[in-house]
């Protein structure tokens, strides 16, 4: 990987929005880089403008100011996205949902179908290629939405809050897979989370943000081994920086959020 | 439940039979089921009631798929386009809220006596419960669904061709099953208007010469008919609605 190689350059990115009473500030001005194949995680309480930067990145919402730059060389899709829920479409097998972007993109169905089923055996739904969504459970399906937002093969992966609808125990394989998904594919990996202990499990640097007005406080680095695994969870060094980033969120006032 | 349905018919054969012969209804008034079978059988004979039928049955067919078709149509457009529905709403409340049966003469005297003006009826009609549908289907379609088709850089077409069209196809679905029934009134109101053919135009021809026989045998095949293709429409509801509805 190679470390230096820059991928996302925010340079003062901010949104505001009009309200009935004025206008309300969700991001503060915010800079950062992040380089190519890098794994962030980015915690906060509700509120605190981290869904937002991701809709900034992705294009789905407009800053109100600064910039966005992504090294991506000319990709037509550079993002892929996984919502919070799983979005996939229910009239649609698991095959279909996966190959979608791949369908809306013109590539022909033989190669769609072979990189789309590549994709299923890598995220553990072989043998649910024509289940229809809905009788799959919420982990799976949330797997499925992540291998379709690989399938077209975006450099960066941007997931907001990807595993808060499923249960603890599956949020840990999920969160173990997507540490296997992330390694073999060198993706750059941007990931919202309510969870520190997800964040600090998973990242490369941990942003923290905090809330009214939303605004980046700080950067951890993670000086963890890969690969990650049980063994990190007793780590002294995991447990310092939870409780680190747990201190970085208790805002000024000592307020619940 | 088709077996109850069954018992429940022949009940009511059984005790219709029973009053006709208990308290001598005289035939002008109420003929029993055998002799309404046997006008029905006279009719299949030599009235060509077969033909009559497949009048009726293309009126609706026809009707119902046109009112479908530009109910899609104009959902589409009225959901795209406010502009164009608040400016064509009034219009369209007026045409809906119009009894039928006035319609009915308006459109006999423009299209002549034929199916034609039947087939607009019954389109009129349909139109509405299923351009309604279509405008809910498509406005209050999930807003995920947005956030993913703008991710993916969808074109116009293909967001709608893969994901508005199937999010609007439930409420599209259960617009046409309304219109089912309205479909039927429709038609009957036109071929009892002025007709020369159709079960409406046998109906009335019955009325006139106060064969009674005649009036209820249309009345029954008539609610077959609505009933099958009420049936019809409800099965290919069902069948869809557990693929397209959103969870």
């Amino acid at each position: 990987m190679g470390q230096s190689e820059r991928m996302i350059d925010i340079a003062s990115v901010h949104k505001t929005f009009v309200a009935d009473h004025g206008t309300v500030t969700a991001l503060e001005p915010v800079s950062i880089t992040i380089r190519k194949g890098e794994f962030i995680s980015i915690v906060g309480p509700s509120g605190c403008g981290k869904s937002t930067l991701l809709r900034l990145i992705s294009g789905l919402d407009q800053a109100s100011g600064g910039t966005i730059t992504l090294d991506v060389a000319g990709a037509v899709r550079p993002v892929g996205f996984v919502f919070q829920e799983p979005v996939l479409l229910p009239w649609k097998t698991i095959l279909e949902n996966v190959r979608f972007p791949l369908d809306t993109s013109g590539v022909r169905r033989a190669q769609g179908d072979k990189t789309a089923l590549d994709l299923i055996k890598m995220v553990g739904l072989s043998g649910f290629e024509k289940a229809l969504p809905r009788q799959l459970s919420g982990g799976m399906r949330q797997r499925a939405a992540i291998a379709r937002a690989l399938s077209d093969d975006p450099p960066i992966l941007l997931m907001d809050e990807p595993f808060s609808a499923v249960d603890l125990l599956t949020r840990d394989n999920l969160n173990d897979e997507l540490l296997r998904i992330w390694q073999s594919t060198g993706k750059t990996i941007l990931l919202v989370t309510h969870s520190v202990e997800e964040a600090a499990y998973l990242a490369d640097r941990v942003m923290v943000m905090t809330a009214r007005p939303g605004k980046l406080k700080c950067v951890h680095d993670v000086d963890l081994a890969r690969p990650r695994g049980e063994d990190t969870k007793l780590d002294p060094t995991y447990h310092t920086l939870v409780a680190q980033l747990r201190r970085d969120l208790r805002t000024p006032a000592g307020e619940a959020h | 439940m088709i077996l109850r349905g069954i018992a429940g018919l022949i009940a009511t054969l059984v005790l219709w039979t029973a009053v006709v012969h208990l308290f001598n209804v005289p035939a002008y008034l109420l003929p029993g089921p055998v002799e309404v079978l046997s006008r029905i059988a006279f009719l299949y004979e030599n009235a060509k009631l077969l033909r009559h039928i497949g009048v009726t049955l293309w009126e609706i067919v026809a009707g119902f798929a046109l009112g479908t078709i530009v109910g899609i149509l104009s959902g589409v457009v009225f959901a795209r386009l406010p502009r164009i529905e608040r400016f064509a709403t009034p219009l369209i409340l007026l045409l809906q809220t119009a009894p039928k049966i006035a319609i009915a003469p308006l459109l006999l005297l423009w299209l002549g006596i034929g199916p034609t003006p039947k087939i607009v009826l019954i389109a009129i009609v349909t139109f509405f419960p299923v351009m309604q549908g279509m405008v809910t289907g498509l406005r209050y379609g999930e807003g995920s669904f947005r956030d993913l088709a703008k991710v993916l850089k969808l074109s116009a077409w293909q967001s709608f061709w893969h994901i508005e069209l199937p999010s609007a196809l439930p409420a599209v679905l259960a617009g046409m099953a309304v219109a089912t029934t309205l479909a039927m009134t429709a038609a009957v109101i036109g071929e009892l208007m002025g007709a020369n053919e159709g079960l409406g135009y046998l109906l009335s021809s019955g009325q006139e010469n106060s064969d009674t026989a005649v009036v209820i045998g249309m009345v029954v095949l008539l609610s077959l008919i609505g009933w099958a293709f009420y049936e019809v429409v409800e099965l290919i509801r069902r069948r869809s609605i557990s693929r397209f509805e959103l969870n």
